[in-house]
């Protein structure tokens, strides 16, 4: 404590002189002092972010007129919402909407399941040489980016009929594999095995280990790989483009694509469209905050 | 606990079954209903100023006859639709380099023997064939034509007592004029790569070079084009190059960091007496909406008025894929799409020329002054259409204006041609 007085003339101590003693004897790090260089870094940070989401909203509420003129930061003038209506209608938006939303809900459950049950039985059956192997069997697909394969997939989908969302869906869920089943894995081993025995003394199966055990305290590590499903699938451009063969199944990133010209910029249209996408992505934010803090730093540290 | 968990266990593993089944049986719904009514063709257009002119088109098709209804697909992929062997019955898009391919390994079906194919000018059917062709088709009707040229604003013409020029001097001599009188003569963006590839680089060549000539060359000498081969980058477009250098001082001083939109807007303010840009950026102009009074000219490279030429490109052209399924009702739409009263209005509303023997000619006095030198047949395709993907050309021509040296880089277009060659 004694150590940092020194220091403390340099900083601007005026920030909240009133409260300063009853800081001091609470002790905490950090507290009686604004560290600006930091908050500097996240004044910068957060600009980076609410900047583009102003300019966003800004340009959807103005006039064509008025979005072409060079200003980004002028205010609209007249007001208007018919960049909405436009960005509805062109997309034919509650459609595609309700495609990505198929897409996205089958993807985040399908990556949670399927790369928890399969983490488990790797984990639980690491001593046997097939489950250690194909372990690094699904490791190796990291190492193969979706493009590489894009037209084997368009032909195998094309001939197995799962040219539609619930193949995209599907696809979304094999290419995930690789990295969720990592994922569980490394959460996996730090769950004892003896919570389990105890579970299957009193007669549990292996299928209830599973989904009254294993899943649940599986949860903050579901919570990371639902939320990055989540992201990749809603604005997955590539894989439906390439993949949906009917043009009324495709979804709202494919079909904004029609925003984006070399000859034409109807800017206006094109915002509006992207914050009715982004929307979901926003809510599921807000509400999700907490476990995306969390989920972030929870594959790092194993 | 244990008796309760037993069926518990199995009704979540029933009802995941279901759910599977019942999402198995939405996805594979669709192409149950499609078999009864009217068979469905598709109609691949994704240009996106004219996605409503055409799906009105298509309701108005349907509704003419009840053996056909037409999707309008703008979203998916063509690439992977022909890979997977389910390409739209009906293509209508721009007609490029890229379609050229599907084109040459006979992905396209024979359109010839249909009487519309007959009703296109010859000189214009043969811009099709600049691209690679197949032995023997006719597969692309090439439905519209945009001609590019310098857009110029007829007012600061006037103001300033200039003509439109039709020599390199007298083209020297007006932007020297505007520039005392304090008027940026030319607008230039080039922040975007292909403003500066299909404006500045394909008006200065395609004035003073024979394109078609030109590139015949370079796919013959192939992976032998260099500094000694007979046609080259480095030596044959060496002089349209330098000129367009000599045309920078004339430009705006920030053109750097401007792009297209930027250019668009700046000419809806008359922030400058000419664009090199085509018809496209007439609607963008107007976006910003003011009153102007601009026209086009071609953009006069040598020094005899008889050399003057205007860049073209096929904006829309109609195809049938060999592999579509609904070949006769194809047809029938392309017919329909053909009739006069149907291609005339298009061209009519999106300020391109037409392509039929008896096409009425453009009215709009924005592009009227290149009506004689299309139906002269004194066009050009722009030179860097030809040049494939693979190869960065906008990006090189971006490097020469922004001050690489620009025999260096044309070389390398040479290298990277003849390696390009070899590799196919």
């Amino acid at each position: 404590m004694s150590t940092a007085t020194p220091a403390a003339p340099a900083a601007p101590a005026s920030s909240a002189p009133t409260t300063q003693p009853a800081r001091r004897r609470r002790g905490a790090v950090g507290r009686d002092r604004v560290n600006w260089p930091v908050t500097v870094l996240l004044m910068v940070g957060s600009l980076a972010v609410l900047v583009p989401l102003f300019v966003t909203v800004n340009m959807s509420l103005k006039t064509t007129e008025q979005a072409v003129d060079g200003n980004a930061f002028s205010l609209p003038d007249p007001l208007t919402l018919t960049s909405f209506v436009e960005a509805w209608n062109l997309t034919n938006f509650p459609r595609g909407f309700a495609i990505s939303i198929f897409i996205t809900t089958i993807a985040v459950i399908g990556e949670i399941v399927i790369s928890a049950l399969a983490a488990y039985a790797i984990v639980r059956n690491w001593d046997r040489r097939a489950f250690r192997w194909s372990f690094f069997y699904l490791l190796a697909a990291m190492f193969i980016p979706f493009p590489v394969v894009a037209l084997p997939q368009i032909q195998l989908t094309g001939m197995l009929g799962l040219d539609n969302p619930l193949g995209v869906a599907i696809l979304h869920i094999a290419f995930a594999l690789a990295f969720n089943t990592l994922l569980f894995t490394a959460f996996l081993r730090t769950i004892p095995l003896e919570l389990e025995e105890s579970m299957r003394m009193d007669g549990a199966g292996t299928w209830q280990v599973f989904w009254r055990l294993i899943l649940p305290l599986l949860g903050p590590m579901c919570a990371t790989v639902g939320i990055f499903a989540f992201i990749a699938s809603w604005n997955d451009f590539m894989m439906p483009s390439l993949i949906i063969s009917d043009p009324t199944l495709q979804t709202v990133p494919v079909l904004q694509n029609m925003f984006q010209t070399q000859f034409s910029n109807s800017y206006n249209v094109a915002f509006a469209s992207y914050l009715m996408a982004m929307a979901p992505a926003i809510i599921v934010y807000l509400f999700a905050q907490r476990w995306v803090m969390s989920g972030l730093t929870q594959g790092a540290i194993k | 606990m244990s008796p309760s968990n037993g069926p518990n266990g199995l009704l979540t593993r029933r009802s995941l079954m279901a759910g599977a089944g019942g999402l198995l049986a939405t996805a594979t719904l669709p192409a149950c209903t499609s078999a009864s009514g009217p068979s469905l063709l598709t109609l691949h257009q994704s240009k996106p100023e004219a996605i409503p002119h055409f799906s009105e088109l298509a309701a108005e098709f349907t509704s003419s006859q009840d053996r056909f209804a037409i999707q309008h697909d703008i979203a998916t992929n063509l690439s992977a639709s022909f890979v997977r062997n389910s390409p739209p019955d009906l293509g209508c898009l721009n007609y490029n380099l890229e379609m050229g391919r599907f084109m040459q390994r006979g992905a396209l079906a024979d359109l010839s023997d249909l009487p519309e194919a007959a009703m296109i000018r010859e000189d214009v059917a043969e811009l099709a064939d600049w691209y690679p062709t197949y032995e023997g088709r006719t597969s692309v009707l090439p439905y519209s034509v945009t001609a590019a040229s310098v857009i110029y604003n007829r007012r600061i013409f006037e103001e300033h007592g200039l003509e439109v020029p039709t020599t390199w001097e007298e083209f020297l001599t007006v932007c020297e004029t505007l520039q005392s009188a304090d008027v940026t003569p030319i607008y230039a963006t080039f922040l975007d790569p292909w403003t500066i590839a299909q404006g500045l680089f394909d008006y200065t060549v395609g004035g003073m070079i024979d394109v078609r000539g030109f590139y015949q060359g370079m796919s013959e000498i192939g992976e032998d084009v260099g500094p000694d081969s007979e046609v080259s980058f480095q030596r044959t477009l060496l002089e349209p190059v330098q000129r367009m250098l000599e045309l920078m001082p004339y430009l705006n001083a920030d053109a750097s960091n401007r792009a297209y939109g930027d250019g668009n807007t700046a000419m809806a303010q008359e922030q400058a007496a000419m664009y090199f840009q085509g018809p496209w950026a007439f609607g963008e102009i107007e976006k910003a909406g003011a009153d102007l009074d601009l026209g086009t000219f071609p953009l006069p490279m040598t020094e005899d008025p008889a050399d003057l030429k205007v860049r073209v490109n096929i904006d829309l052209s109609l195809w049938i894929p060999e592999a579509a399924d609904e070949q006769e009702g194809a047809r029938a739409f392309l017919q329909f799409l053909m009739r006069p009263e149907v291609q005339n209005p298009y061209n009519d509303a999106f300020l391109a020329f037409g392509t039929t023997k008896d096409a009425p000619a453009v009215t709009d006095a924005r592009i009227s002054e290149m009506q004689t030198y299309y139906d002269q047949g004194r066009f050009y395709m722009g030179a860097s259409q030809f040049i494939p993907n693979s190869i960065p050309a906008q990006n090189y021509i971006q490097s020469i204006v922004g001050g690489a040296d620009a025999e260096q880089v044309l070389a390398r277009m040479d290298a990277d041609w003849a390696r390009l060659a070899f590799r196919e």
